[in-house]
């Protein structure tokens, strides 16, 4: 892959995340403060609306890696290998302390801990980044 | 494994960009195999070994 076409991948690839990250905001926004008395469909709709962006972010992610050459390859490999036993010690924890002493679910419920999983994995691409930089 | 990557690609005057550019990789893993810190496929090796025109034992020595 040359670089122009590398550069034109990353641009597409960073440029879906600011995409997905503004819908988020906007749809948290909407439930949080504005739509909680609003009718169903609104709210459902606005709970629906990252939906699209997220699917492109990851399809973006998907064709990065598939033009990506072998290290790089291997770099997110690594990624994945760091961030996914972290997110199964995350949610087992959480699951048993939840047992133990009942955890607030204002503070720990989805909508707050799926953002741990990208920025484990973010963590760990920089891990394996720096090990080969 | 030893890498004379960087010695033959001085003896061209090439940049690890242009070697970069050459073999189809980032520029990343032009430095990653020139110290060492990282290993190519068989793939790759050979890649390598026909740019220069050498074998593979002769740009990479497993010893």
């Amino acid at each position: 892959m040359n670089a122009v076409a590398a550069k034109t991948q990353t641009n597409w690839a960073l440029g879906s995340f600011v995409i997905w990250g503004a819908s988020y905001i906007v749809a948290r926004g909407a439930l949080d403060v504005d739509l909680q008395l609003g009718p169903t469909w609104v709210r459902v709709a606005a709970a629906l609306l990252p939906v699209i962006p997220t699917v492109v972010a990851l399809w973006a992610i998907a064709a990065g890696l598939r033009a990506s050459d072998e290290l790089q390859r291997r770099v997110h490999l690594e990624a994945l290998a760091i961030a996914y036993p972290l997110a199964i010690l995350m949610l087992m924890t959480l699951g048993l302390m939840e047992l133990a002493v009942g955890l607030n679910r204002d503070d720990w419920s989805y909508r707050h801990v799926w953002i741990y999983l990208p920025i484990f994995y973010f963590f760990g691409f920089f891990v394996a980044w720096r090990r080969y930089k | 494994m030893k890498s004379r990557l960087r010695v033959l690609r001085a003896e061209r005057e090439w940049t690890q960009g242009d070697l970069a550019e050459r073999l189809e990789v980032s520029r990343q893993t032009v430095n990653a195999i020139e110290t060492e810190k990282y290993e190519p496929s068989l793939s790759l090796a050979f890649k390598i070994a026909r740019l220069f025109r050498m074998r593979i034992e002769d740009v990479f020595d497993p010893n």
